[in-house]
């Protein structure tokens, strides 16, 4: 069993890795890059040697190429002030040396030189996976900044509600792992993934952090700095980074050079936001599912399985836009619920009805008919028949025999169904302006924000693939006569 | 009650009778009463009140859906009024010449509607026969050859597990707005399920006893697919494409609407969505008649192709 998981978790790497590399090559590729400058105002409006620069420092940003100005060729020469001087056999020499590197070699309008490198597919896909994961080390600050006087260790201190933590001298981050405010309530900063730089929108932001952070206007806290000092702050401080240069404000309240935080805000980040969303919605669909998929099964070509079939295949039909305007306007005329989240925000229970409800309405039909189909089927099956035989009463065959058994393939989906959650309900939150993981996606798209959809993809794909794992092994838990190990092949 | 009543064969008229040829071979017949599969499937779905109601709705839309444009020439990029004010947002049923008004661009919303339905439903359909067409081909051969089996199943987890919406953004992202491209994006992977559900259906009926049969006497593997279990099929066929129509209507409209679908050149109706939306309180006939239409097209093929399905199973054809 254990070497069937590896291998399923191996697999899954597989899959995303596959899917992931895909994805890349694609985008890379297939997209023109000059799109992606085509919204950027700041580029407009830039002319000359200034725009030619920029681009390239942009594309070099985004993972394109590899641009190397002049200063940088000439630090790798022996004489640089000679190499500095344009048209110098000195510089020649170099460019030379860069061209048959697989660089090309282009020139400023004042005669500067400038190489760059366009990196190619594998490249590219070898690039993400090789800086996609990057760990915390004690020998972190030493090797960044030179510093040799900071004790390197791991101790154990408190987190800002006195839990313990595991904290570290000499890291980027001086808080490892801690219990915190907010989802997932367990905190680490010892692995961190990076999956490059959102552009245009939210320029310069690492793209996991935008879709992790809070949003909304910074919320301040009152909170005891390690100086001792009190204040109402927005500093995070289980977010302190290492910073090389501390200024006189941060002197006053930290004691280290541990002083970089992020600050709190006010509205909960986009993952958080779709999180709660999802998994509303979720207890609604099975809480109304599950007992109306059986009750139909139990009164199986009665008038309420019928209109329950009626409804179901209704439901499946509409398109999920007409539902999802239909259930807003109704919502919006006659119950006077907002049309758009940002209206009423997050402090409004009003702004969360109509998306949850619309989010239940999408999966109670699939669950609906999956329940009682089940249901059904077991009901066909030879034990039922002999318990009906042996004079068990309707009511205690449903209870204890059908229903055990029918729910193993429901149990097999709930991972799923609870992971997937996170990534959100893409045309809900786009209509009614969520700011959750889901609408995120298309946002990206359209504004050519080629890094963020690559993440997203990468997030969506790891988590169905291996929510579909977590379901299996989920399953052999609630029945044990199920073996996913290969041994079942022999008895097929 | 007869006046005469005969009483011996006597009196009998010979000219009563007139003289048959026995016939052995008909001995040898098995007497049926006469069952045609098709006769039976159209007395079967006829029979069911809602279902020739939708045909007529569905049928209605479709021929519109086709024809309408043709005449109307509608061109989505051609804007004549949309400099004369006075055409703009006519409301609908006002003037016989534009029975669902006008739009912000002085545009006839009934010809847009029509040429919009158009190009959704000609990729659902598009998009619905190539996966179709694939999966069964690929279905089949899956489901008898245990060497695809082992490739088949692995290509099948990577793909199945993701979500087919993202992966037709990434793709029309990826290639670019258009009909083919969107086409593309919606079946290059959903072929792979329709594969999958009708490798399950081969390999339950592919070790029946005819079938076995059928082997030994040293029929071909083509064959068998062909006439022994491509019949068996038809039901579940008919089933999971009236399923994938819908689906895809679906997803054209979701994705035009968050703006990745067709491009602006092309109406559709999720792009006609997607415009109205703005509109809706100023002039919420302009965004709704689209949607009610969409999901008008949806419901009727679903309950048509759902009414199709239960009728060609053969199993109702019980008499």
């Amino acid at each position: 069993m254990r070497k069937y998981i590896l291998k399923r978790i191996l697999r899954s790497i597989i899959s995303v890795f596959i899917v992931v590399s895909i994805v890349i090559a694609m985008i890379f590729t297939l997209i023109p890059r000059t799109k992606v400058l085509d919204l950027d105002t700041s580029y407009r409006k830039m002319t000359g040697d200034n725009k030619t620069a920029y681009r390239f420092t942009t594309f070099e940003k985004l993972g394109y190429l590899d641009f190397v100005r002049i200063s940088d060729i000439c630090a790798e020469s022996e004489n640089p002030s000679a190499c500095s001087v344009n048209k110098s056999a000195e510089q020649q020499a170099m460019l030379e040396k860069y061209e048959n590197d697989g660089y090309t070699v282009e020139y400023f309008r004042n005669g500067t030189p400038y190489a760059y490198h366009d990196y190619t597919v594998f490249e590219l896909a070898l690039n993400f996976w090789k800086n996609l994961v990057k760990f915390d080390s004690v020998n972190f600050v030493e090797k960044t900044y030179g510093v040799t006087d900071l004790e390197k260790k791991y101790y154990i201190g408190k987190d800002e509600n006195n839990f313990p933590a595991i904290m570290c001298s000499g890291c980027e981050y001086k808080y490892q792992v801690y219990f915190g405010h907010g989802f997932p309530f367990v905190h680490q900063n010892m692995v961190k993934l990076y999956f490059g730089i959102s552009f245009p929108t939210k320029s310069g932001m690492h793209t996991l952090d935008v879709i992790n952070e809070e949003q909304g206007s910074q919320k301040a806290i009152l909170q005891t700095f390690p100086t001792g000092v009190e204040l109402e702050s927005p500093l995070n401080q289980m977010t302190a980074k290492y910073k090389p240069n501390v200024d006189h404000l941060d002197q006053t309240r930290f004691t280290d050079n541990y002083a970089d935080c992020k600050s709190y805000y006010e509205s909960p980040s986009m993952v958080e936001t779709s999180y709660i969303f999802g998994i509303i919605s979720l207890v609604i669909a099975y809480a109304i599912g599950l007992p109306a998929g059986m009750g139909m099964a139990r009164n199986k070509d009665g008038i309420w399985d019928k209109l329950g079939v009626a409804i179901i295949n209704f439901l499946i039909a509409l398109p999920s836009l007409a539902l999802i305007f239909f259930v807003r306007q109704i919502g919006s005329m006659v119950f006077q619920l907002p049309d758009k989240f940002p209206l009423l925000g997050f402090g409004n229970i009003k702004s969360y009805i109509a998306p949850i409800l619309i989010l239940s309405l999408l999966s109670l039909p699939g669950l609906m008919t999956w329940t009682r189909r089940y249901m059904i089927d077991q009901s066909n099956s030879d034990y039922v028949k002999f318990a009906k035989a042996k004079g068990l009463s309707q009511r205690e065959i449903f209870t204890k025999h059908i229903l055990k058994n029918a729910v193993i393939p429901i149990v097999n989906g709930i991972p799923a169904s609870i992971i997937l959650c996170i990534s959100g309900a893409l045309i809900t939150e786009s209509a009614f302006a969520i700011p959750g993981m889901g609408k995120m996606l298309p946002d990206a798209i359209n504004k050519m924000n080629n890094n963020m959809v690559i993440t997203l993809t990468f997030i969506f794909a790891a988590l169905s693939i291996f929510s579909v794992l977590l379901g299996d092994l989920l399953m052999t838990l609630v029945d044990p006569r199920i073996q996913l190990a290969e041994k079942k092949r022999g008895s097929e | 009650m007869s006046e005469k009543v005969i009483k011996t064969t006597d009196d009998l008229d010979p000219s009563m009778f007139e003289f048959q040829r026995a016939d052995d071979s008909a001995s040898e017949h098995i007497a049926a009463p006469k069952y045609s599969y098709w006769g039976s499937v159209f007395r079967r779905f006829f029979s069911n009140k809602i279902a020739i109601l939708m045909l007529i709705v569905a049928v209605t839309v479709v021929l519109f859906a086709f024809i309408q444009p043709m005449i109307s020439g509608y061109d989505h990029m051609k804007t004549p009024n949309i400099n004369n004010k006075s055409m703009h947002y006519i409301r609908p049923f006002k003037s016989f010449k534009y029975i669902f008004g006008t739009d912000d661009k002085g545009n006839s919303l009934f010809d847009a509607l029509w040429s919009g339905a158009r190009n959704s439903l000609f990729i659902a359909i598009a998009a619905t026969f190539i996966t179709e067409s694939i999966g069964i081909i690929v279905g089949m051969f899956w489901g008898f050859s245990k060497k695809m089996d082992v490739v088949m199943i692995e290509i099948y987890n990577v793909l199945s597990n993701i979500p087919t919406m993202l992966i037709a953004m990434i793709l029309v992202y990826a290639l670019g707005a258009g009909f083919g491209q969107l086409i593309f994006a919606l079946s290059v992977t959903s072929w792979i399920s329709t594969a999958y559900f009708i490798r399950v259906q081969v390999m339950i009926i592919r070790d029946r006893e005819y079938n076995l049969a059928s082997q030994c006497l040293g029929t071909p593997t083509y064959k068998i697919i062909l006439n022994n279990i491509l019949p068996y099929l038809i039901s579940i066929i008919i089933t999971s494409v009236s399923r994938d129509v819908p689906a895809f209507i679906s997803y054209e409209v979701a994705l035009s609407f968050m703006g990745v679908g067709l491009g602006q050149q092309h109406a559709s109706l999720g792009r006609m969505v997607q415009n109205y939306a703005p509109y809706m309180t100023s002039a919420p006939y302009l965004f709704w008649i689209p949607v009610i239409t969409t999901a008008v097209i949806s419901v009727s093929l679903y309950i048509v192709g759902q009414a199709l399905a239960d009728a060609s199973d053969p199993r109702t054809h019980m008499i």
